[in-house]
């Protein structure tokens, strides 16, 4: 006994400590059989690898998040621009001589009797700069020509309108915000199906004034959806803006017409994700327009 | 040597009687959030001379009495083998300038005033009592009982343990 304790001190006290412990757990697993130390003995390694498994899961998740964000973005606007194009134009399928050209803005549905044309892209885009308390109000996007943008095109949210692209860079790009008072959208009332002009004339970000409403549209609700008329050649048609914040009046400056406050859906102080649309054909309606406007 | 044993041995008859008849009481009462550990101390105030196996083995000595009266077998003597061996440490860091002189017996207030004792004992006590609550749980999946179960007992410990210092101050 002895000499066990002298090659215990030669060695040192860790490997004492170590042995101790060794035989303390021991004693403590032998004597608690069928009780807590031994349950967990048994159990706890398992628990606690399916537990680390998972929190490292967890944190995967957290540096995925970007990834996974942008996947359902690009998912979002697919889907976006398959929904505006179903609901915008189908031109009936008349003879073979369509079917033989190789269009891509052509395409055959499953029964080859219509065809649908696409008429907007959706390029996605972040707010990178934002103002709404100016008297003309500006926006920066993190797109600019490289990625498809161009002059001209409308900002829209699923939620409502953003603006106009008005100058466009290689990586970015500026929109006049709706809230700028040269901003002049032709929006249209669901129900009543007559369309005015949108003006901002500053003050609440929240409302807008829509004019040029004939006043014989008379049964005109406080809570009316305003939506895009599709005459702009920028927005996509029916696309929602906002709601009737107040019974029309008469236009105090031309009195065969209405004017009314509109409560915009899409709240540009937190707006964040927007998408740019550009309308495929927006060189023909313009090439057309300016030729009428020519003859004028 | 023979002149500490005495001492020492009083000092282990008298902690371990009243850990068991007085502060096992104590717990029930407080809760099992309260376990006060007070012989600890054994191993805190033998010889500072004395070599880290005769700690660790004598620690395992008295953890093993106390576990005979509280029925948890290897629990209390686990802890207090390794407080034995972590009591170096805890004397690294609180030693006087220059080292232990050999002129002091024992790592009490008597000794080194109140202040350092209180430091190392508290350092000494956490070790030990963390370590018992880690092996009473015997993983750290429930580390949150462990850590708060060791912060309410290590307190009401640490009330004990200045307690004693004040009531004996050991000399030897």
């Amino acid at each position: 006994m002895g000499s066990l304790l002298q090659l215990f001190i030669r060695n040192g006290g860790f490997v004492t400590m170590v042995l101790v412990e060794a035989l303390c757990f021991y004693i403590i697993v032998q004597s608690n059989t069928n009780t807590r130390q031994q349950a967990i003995y048994v159990h706890s390694f398992g628990k606690m690898a399916g537990d680390l498994l998972e929190r490292r899961q967890h944190l995967l998740d957290y540096w995925s998040l970007d990834a996974q964000i942008d996947s359902l973005r690009q998912e979002n606007e697919e889907l976006q621009q398959e929904l505006s194009n179903r609901q915008t134009v189908q031109v009936e399928h008349r003879d073979t001589f369509f079917a033989v050209r190789f269009d891509s803005l052509f395409r055959n549905d499953s029964v080859r009797r219509r065809v649908t044309r696409p008429e907007y892209l959706y390029i996605t885009a972040t707010v990178v700069g934002n103002s709404i308390n100016g008297a003309n109000n500006w926006l920066m996007l993190n797109r600019g020509s490289i990625d498809g943008v161009q002059p001209d095109m409308a900002v829209v949210t699923r939620l409502g309108i953003v603006g106009i692209v008005r100058e466009v860079n290689t990586h970015f790009s500026s929109v006049m915000s709706v809230l700028h008072r040269q901003t002049k959208i032709s929006a249209a009332l669901k129900k009543e199906r007559a369309f005015g002009s949108l003006v901002w004339e500053g003050g609440d970000p929240d409302v807008m004034t829509l004019k040029f409403i004939p006043k014989h549209f008379d049964k005109i609700a406080v809570g009316d959806s305003v939506l895009t008329s599709g005459f702009s050649h920028m927005f996509p048609a029916q696309h929602l803006i906002g709601t009737i914040a107040q019974k029309p009046q008469q236009d105090p400056e031309n009195p065969y017409f209405l004017v009314m406050q509109v409560h915009l859906n899409q709240d540009l102080s937190t707006v964040q994700h927007v998408y740019v649309v550009k309308n495929l054909f927006a060189p023909q309606l313009d090439s057309l327009q300016r030729s009428t406007v020519h003859e004028q | 040597m023979n002149s500490n044993l005495f001492p020492n041995l009083w000092r282990f008859l008298l902690l371990v009687a009243v850990q068991v008849l007085f502060l096992k009481q104590v717990a029930v009462t407080a809760g099992s959030y309260f376990n006060v550990l007070l012989y600890p101390l054994f191993v805190l105030l033998l010889p500072i001379r004395l070599g880290v196996p005769y700690l660790v083995i004598l620690g395992f000595f008295v953890g093993m009495t106390v576990d005979y009266f509280y029925v948890s077998y290897g629990l209390h003597a686990s802890a207090a083998a390794f407080s034995g061996f972590a009591r170096g440490f805890v004397f690294k860091i609180f030693e006087p300038k220059g080292g232990f002189t050999g002129k002091e017996p024992v790592f009490s207030p008597q000794y080194f005033g109140w202040s350092v004792f209180a430091q190392a004992a508290s350092l000494f006590f956490f070790v030990h009592i963390f370590w018992y609550f880690s092996v009473d749980y015997f993983t750290f999946y429930y580390f949150n009982d462990i850590a708060l179960k060791t912060l309410a007992s290590w307190g009401l410990s640490m009330i004990f343990v200045v307690f004693y210092g004040f009531l004996f101050n050991p000399k030897r």
